[in-house]
C-alpha cells in the first residue's frame, strides 16, 4: 500500500480525537533543523467540520487487538487495516511542516501485539524526528495504557504534550464498553506524568539545562453520550483531574455512532449541544472561579439546554445581582452572564481613566445582550430592577438573545488553546 | 474645531512620526491639535512639518522604552497603512507618554479606541497568516509562498519564518504590494519585485500536495459538517493560495 492510501485510512481513524492544541510550549528552532513552537499555538487550517487543523493527526496503526464498543477501530469492525513505517511518518511530518501545512505531529495508535510493543514503535518515530532530523516543531503523543513507565518517561522527553485517554466518565462504563482496558492502567500513567512534569519544572529552576518533560502539560479525553453518567458526575471528574492530576485540558467528544453494538445507545445525531454546554462549564471551572458543585447538584444533575451554565447559575442566584460595574472586583465581574475574561479586564482597565457610563460600556466592547439584566453602571440600571425570574428567563430566550440554535460546535474545539 | 491648531505632513510613515514627535515637543496640549496629510489643494490650511527620519526613529525608541506595549500597538497600527487616522495616532502617542502602557485600556477615548481597534485587526491577520501561508517547493529546492494580505505584514511574517524554517531557502511574496522577502543561509533580505514569473515546481511537489489535500478531506468528521464555521474561521479571501482549497 502506498503512503497516500495509508494516510487516508490512518487519518480517518484518528479524526475522533478532539485535541488539536499546539499551545503551551516555547522552543527555539535548532539552526540545522526544522521548526520551533509558539506559546499561543497556531491554527493552520479549518476542516469541513469547522474544527481547527493544527497538527498532522494520525494513527501509527489501526490494527487493534482491543474491541472497545464505541471505537471505530475496534477489532470486530470490518474495514481496511494498515500501519505506517516510522520513516513514512517522519517524512510526512517534515514534508508538511516545511510547507507550513502544520504546527507539528499528533501521534496516536491502535494497540497491536502489546501496549509496550506499540508504545515502543511510537517512541521510535518521535525519537527519529527529534534526534536525527532535528525537528523542533510541536509533538503531541498518546500514551498507550498498560505500557511500561520507562516508555512513558521517554515519550515525555521528546513530546511537548502527552495524554492518556480516560475514554469514559466512570470505571463501570469502562468495564462494560471497553473490557480490555482497566481504570488503573489509565490513572497510573496520568499520575506518573503529573509527577514527572512537576519535578522537571523544579529541576529547571535550578538548572536551565535540565531536561524538559512534556512542557505543554498533559490532557485527556472522554466520550460523552455513549454511557449513562450525568453532567454532574462528568464535571466533578474533570474538576478532580484539574485539581489533583494538574491536567491542562479535558476534552469532551460527543459520541458519534460508529457501530450498532447493543451496549450503546441509539442516537439520531451526536449530542453536540451537550458537548458544547460541557465545554462552557469546563471553562467556568478553569477560568471563572466556579466549582462543579456551584454549577450542578445531585437534585439538578444536568446542564440546562436552553441557557449557558453561567446564565443558569445567575438565574438561581438573584441575591448576587445586580453587580455594580464601576466598583465590582474581577472575580465578581466574571460571574455576570455575558461578561467574559476579556470584557472583565477591559472594564478594570477603563475604570482607571474615568467612571464608566452605559455608553462607555458599549464603547469598550462589552456585549450587553445578556449582561444588561444583571448589572448597574454608576448606580444606573439598564433594565428595571427587581424583575421576577420568570420575566428574565423569557427575555433571555427571545430570539435576539438566544444563542444560535443547535450545531455551533463549541468554539473551544476550534481555537487551539488560546488559554490551554 | 476651527480653534484647533492644524498641522500637515507629507503622507509618509516617517513624516507622520516626525510630525507627532514635533507636536508633542512644541504643543502644550496635543488633544487640541489636528494632524492631517498634505493634499496641496488651494485652500488647505495648516502648518507643514517637514519630515525628519532621525526624529521619527527617536520617537519610536523613546516610546518603546517608556511603554513597550503601546509601542508594539503603534508598530502593528502602521502595518494597516490606514489613512485619515493621524489625529487619533497623535493623541494615542501623547497619552502613552503620560500614562505608559495603561493607555491601551483607555478605550472610552475615541482616538485610543481607533488605534487599538485597527492594530488589533492587523495583529489578527498576522497571526492568521502564520498558519495560512503555504509554501511550494521549486525545482531548485527553494520554497515559495504567495499571499495577498489586507495589511502590510511581510516584515513580521518573514521574521516569524526566519526563526522557524531556518535550514530552508525560502521566498515570501506579497502579490498585491509586489514586495518580497528572501531567507537564505541565515540572512533575511527584503525587496520589491517588478516582474514576477512563476517558477517551475519540483517533481515531488504535486505528490505532497495531493497528500495534504487527502488529509484535509479525511480529517473532518462527516456527521459534524459545518461549512459556516469553517468560513468564519478561515475567510474565503484566503482560499486563493491555500493548497487544500484549490479547485473549490
Amino acid at each position: 500500500m502506498d503512503t497516500l492510501a495509508k494516510l487516508q485510512i490512518l487519518s480517518g481513524a484518528a479524526r475522533y480525537d478532539a485535541s488539536c492544541a499546539s499551545s503551551g510550549s516555547r522552543r527555539e528552532g535548532p539552526s540545522c533543523g526544522t521548526g520551533n513552537t509558539s506559546l499561543g499555538g497556531i491554527c493552520h487550517s479549518w476542516s469541513d467540520d469547522g474544527r481547527c487543523i493544527s497538527l498532522l493527526k494520525i494513527l501509527l496503526s489501526n490494527e487493534c487487538r482491543y474491541d472497545c464498543a464505541y471505537c471505530v477501530n475496534r477489532s470486530s469492525n470490518p474495514g481496511e487495516r494498515t500501519s505506517f513505517t516510522a520513516r513514512e511518518v517522519v517524512q510526512l511530518t517534515l514534508d508538511f511542516y516545511r510547507r507550513n501545512y502544520i504546527e507539528g505531529l499528533f501521534l496516536s495508535s491502535a494497540v497491536f501485539q502489546s501496549p509496550d510493543h506499540t508504545m515502543e514503535r511510537m517512541v521510535r518515530v518521535v525519537e527519529t524526528l527529534r534526534t536525527e532530523e532535528h525537528f523542533g516543531g510541536y509533538i503531541h503523543m498518546k500514551i498507550i495504557p498498560g505500557c511500561s513507565s520507562e516508555l512513558v518517561q521517554k515519550a515525555g522527553l521528546y513530546a511537548d504534550r502527552i495524554s492518556v485517554n480516560i475514554e469514559l466518565p466512570s470505571a463501570a462504563s469502562l468495564q462494560r464498553l471497553a473490557p480490555q482496558k482497566q481504570k488503573h492502567s489509565i490513572l497510573e500513567p496520568m499520575a506518573l506524568i503529573g509527577r514527572e512534569i512537576t519535578s522537571s519544572l523544579v529541576e529547571r529552576k535550578s538548572s536551565r539545562r535540565a531536561p524538559r518533560f512534556a512542557p505543554a502539560g498533559q490532557s485527556t479525553q472522554m466520550i460523552i453520550g455513549a454511557s449513562p453518567e450525568n453532567d454532574f458526575q462528568i464535571l466533578r471528574l474533570s474538576q478532580g483531574l484539574y485539581k489533583k492530576m494538574n491536567l491542562k485540558r479535558v476534552y469532551y467528544s460527543a459520541y458519534v455512532p460508529v457501530s450498532a453494538d447493543n451496549r450503546l445507545p441509539v442516537l439520531a445525531a451526536p449530542p453536540l449541544l451537550r458537548e458544547h454546554r460541557l465545554y462552557q462549564a469546563d471553562w467556568l471551572l478553569r477560568f471563572y472561579g466556579f466549582s462543579a458543585e456551584e454549577i450542578l447538584s445531585d437534585d439538578a444533575p444536568h446542564l440546562d439546554e436552553a441557557f449557558d451554565p453561567k446564565t443558569a447559575w445567575a438565574l438561581r442566584h438573584p441575591e448576587f445581582f445586580p453587580v455594580e460595574v464601576s466598583r465590582a472586583d474581577y472575580a465578581t465581574l466574571l460571574r455576570v452572564p455575558g461578561i467574559g475574561v476579556t470584557s472583565a479586564k477591559r472594564i478594570l482597565a477603563a475604570r482607571r481613566f474615568s467612571s464608566l457610563t452605559p455608553e462607555g460600556m458599549k464603547k469598550i466592547g462589552v456585549v450587553m445582550k445578556r449582561a444588561k439584566y444583571f448589572i448597574t453602571c454608576s448606580g444606573r440600571s439598564f433594565e428595571k430592577p427587581d424583575r421576577p425570574e420568570a420575566f428574565l428567563r423569557q427575555q433571555l430566550l427571545l430570539p435576539g438573545n438566544r444563542e444560535a440554535a443547535l450545531p455551533a460546535p463549541s468554539r473551544q474545539l476550534v481555537l487551539p488553546g488560546i488559554f490551554a | 474645531m476651527s480653534c484647533m491648531n492644524r498641522y500637515l505632513y507629507d503622507g509618509t510613515a516617517d513624516g507622520l512620526l516626525s510630525a507627532i514627535a514635533w507636536i508633542i515637543e512644541e504643543e502644550p496640549d496635543p488633544e487640541q491639535v489636528l494632524l492631517l496629510e498634505r493634499k496641496d489643494t488651494l485652500f488647505e490650511e495648516g502648518f507643514f512639518i517637514a519630515t525628519d527620519a532621525t526624529l521619527a526613529e527617536s520617537l519610536f525608541f523613546r516610546l518603546r522604552h517608556h511603554a513597550p506595549d503601546a509601542a508594539h500597538t503603534l508598530y502593528t497600527f502602521m502595518l494597516a497603512e490606514k489613512e485619515g487616522m493621524e489625529t487619533s495616532l497623535l493623541h494615542y502617542v501623547a497619552l502613552a507618554f503620560t500614562h505608559g502602557d495603561k493607555v491601551k485600556g483607555h478605550l472610552t477615548h475615541p482616538g485610543v479606541r481607533d488605534i487599538v481597534t485597527v492594530s488589533r485587526k492587523a495583529e489578527r491577520e498576522l497571526h492568521r497568516m502564520k498558519g495560512l501561508l503555504r509554501f511550494e517547493k521549486l525545482q531548485d529546492g527553494a520554497y515559495l509562498a504567495k499571499m495577498e494580505p489586507d495589511h502590510n505584514i511581510l516584515h513580521p511574517l518573514a521574521w516569524h519564518f526566519s526563526r522557524r524554517l531556518r535550514a530552508q531557502h525560502w521566498f515570501l511574496y506579497d502579490v498585491r504590494r509586489r514586495t518580497a522577502a528572501r531567507w537564505n543561509n541565515g540572512s533575511l533580505r527584503f525587496g520589491t519585485i517588478e516582474q514576477f514569473t512563476t517558477p517551475a515546481l519540483s517533481d515531488e511537489e504535486k505528490k505532497v500536495q495531493a497528500m495534504w489535500q487527502t488529509f484535509f478531506k479525511t480529517i473532518a468528521i462527516p456527521d459534524r459538517k459545518n461549512p459556516r464555521l469553517q468560513k468564519s474561521n478561515m475567510p474565503m479571501k484566503y482560499w486563493k493560495y491555500l493548497t487544500e482549497k484549490q479547485g473549490e
